[in-house]
């Protein structure tokens, strides 16, 4: 899968579901100001699929499912674009 | 079914539904333990023959030291490739060896060892890649000698294990048309609240096969301080034993034009097997895939189906007349089943026996690894003297529907209380199929028997 950048990763990512398949783009998590950063090279380096899980949109509550992890982190910015690519 | 299809989650996912799990004694101080998937395969269901999920996860594991947690975990993971494209074919000629050009349709496997160690990360321990898979029994002319092909993907680690992963026939034996028809014994159905003549038991698993994972270990191997014990009475001759399928928390297909299938994420439980009918029979429907996704350490939120089975009650209503000191008994705690399906069965009630993992109430299939294989196996195992038989790990043959159908009626409280006199029902009761059984199991590794030929066995 090739690595995509955070603009096209969420531009193209179907939200209709609240659920996001895609390449892991998706650099710092902890907070919404990280979220607002460019991602570096190495954050892009993870080269599998990754999905992201929103499960309270009104928290901001994301579960990102990458290799056999998952981690659960808010970024209440990051779910709102998320929603507005669906419409 | 023992756990085919037991609940309602895992019957819409064959391929990680856990049916059955074996472990017993075998030769050269062994332990085999068998667990087997995808349930009530028809040996004709081609073209797209049976086989394991590149995507599960399957376990095999063992507690040696009765806290319900896994302390040895073997993990068995598959992968799956056509080896030619151009055809619509399993197969485009005879294959009489793993290794034929004629087949298209190919399974290899990891085997990997997972020591859990406290306060430590666990030991992994990867023993074998690249393992082989028979294929599946189609027929005289794609499999014109199974057995050989079978025995050919009989494979011995460098490790010490004895592997094998693939089809055979399905060993467990149950008259499942009568039993789901209000819970009707086709030998007795005379005596069943809605009565018809007595008829003979009719085996509904008699013509289908099974995928098995199966691993033949030295006991030294599995048990807690690596000795092989020779006292029964020893508390670390007891090892629990579940098998168990896992799925990743998330599942997508890849992109639009490549239809893979592909999992990511954490693994989670989506089947389990300990002792045979524990999910199917004790759980109840609302609450069996639940079960399915909890280790044996918390099932002690299961225990109360134990001490009040459902079944227990149904038998004196549906049998009127027939079990009137099992309705006596009934409201009354069954120790004597929850020793049997969640703790082992203490020292005391059966001379020079026990099989207790202590106080922790979990589903398990427990062994006592020093009782030695019985030369004369007994279908009732325990009930019938035999200690080397169920609920002392589980034998490929032992009746196991009628041992627990027995043991809920009343055959077992007097372990517990000696005062107690089961109803005379109870010595006969019996579904009915052991009489008329028509299986062919092995008397070596895998020991379950060749599966049923697609050709041969056209409708199953």
């Amino acid at each position: 899968m090739q690595p995509v950048s955070r603009r096209k990763f969420l531009a193209t990512s179907s939200a209709g579901a609240l659920g996001v398949a895609g390449a892991a783009a998706i650099g710092p998590m902890a907070s919404a100001a990280a979220a607002d950063d460019e991602p570096t090279p190495d954050q892009l380096a993870h080269t599998g699929p990754a999905l992201l899980q929103v499960h309270d949109a009104a928290k901001g509550e994301v579960e990102l499912l990458i290799e056999e992890r998952s981690i659960v982190f808010t970024d209440k910015r990051l779910v709102a674009r998320m929603l507005r690519a669906s419409k | 079914m023992s756990s085919h299809r037991e609940a309602p989650g895992i019957s819409k996912d064959p391929v990680a539904d856990n049916t059955d799990t074996y472990a017993f004694r075998t030769p050269n101080n062994t332990i085999t333990i068998i667990t087997n998937y995808l349930p009530v395969e028809a040996p004709a269901g081609g073209p797209n023959f049976y086989e394991f999920a590149d995507d599960v996860l399957y376990q095999i594991n063992i507690d040696n030291d009765g806290d319900g947690h896994a302390n040895i975990s073997y993990h068995f993971r598959f992968e799956t490739r056509n080896t030619n494209p151009n055809t619509f074919l399993y197969n485009t000629g005879p294959i009489t060896t793993l290794n034929d050009a004629t087949w298209n349709r190919r399974q290899r496997y990891s085997v990997t060892k997972v020591e859990q160690r406290p306060g430590r990360r666990p030991k992994v321990t990867p023993l074998a890649s690249g393992v082989p898979c028979p294929p599946c029994n189609i027929g005289p002319r794609s499999t014109p000698n199974y057995p050989d092909l079978a025995n050919q993907a009989v494979k011995q680690l460098r490790s010490g294990e004895l592997v094998f992963a693939g089809q055979r026939a399905e060993g467990f034996f149950v008259d499942l048309g009568s039993v789901f028809d209000l819970g009707t014994l086709r030998p007795f159905q005379d005596m069943h609240l809605i009565s018809t003549a007595a008829a003979p038991g009719v085996d509904a698993l008699a013509n289908v096969n099974v995928h098995s994972i199966a691993i033949q270990v030295p006991i030294s191997d599995l048990t807690r301080n690596h000795s092989v014990p020779t006292d029964p009475m020893k508390p670390e001759a007891v090892i629990g034993v579940w098998g168990s399928a896992k799925r990743q928390k998330g599942t997508a297909y890849d992109r639009d034009e490549d239809h893979r299938r592909y999992g990511v994420g954490p693994w989670k439980q989506v089947s389990r097997l300990g002792n045979p009918l524990f999910n199917e029979v004790i759980v109840p429907l609302d609450r069996k895939d639940e079960w399915n996704s909890v280790k044996p350490w918390a099932d002690e939120r299961f225990a109360k189906y134990v001490r009040q089975p459902e079944l227990a009650a149904l038998l004196p209503m549906l049998y009127p007349k027939t079990f009137p000191n099992l309705k006596a008994l009934n409201g009354t705690e069954r120790k004597d089943l929850v020793a049997i399906l969640l703790t082992g069965i203490p020292a005391g009630p059966i001379k020079g026996f026990q099989n207790f993992t202590g106080t922790t109430l979990a589903d398990e299939l427990r062994l006592n690894v020093a009782i030695p294989p019985s030369p004369t196996p007994k279908r009732l195992g325990i009930l019938d003297g035999d200690l080397a038989g169920y609920p002392n790990g589980r034998r490929v043959t032992d009746d196991v529907v009628t041992i627990e159908l027995r043991a809920v009626a009343g055959a077992t409280y007097p372990l517990i209380d000696s005062t107690f006199k089961p109803d005379g029902a109870v010595t006969v009761i019996e579904d009915g199929t052991f009489k008329n059984l028509k299986r062919t199991f092995l008397n070596n590794f895998p020991y379950l028997g060749v599966p049923y030929s697609g050709y041969n066995v056209p409708a199953a």
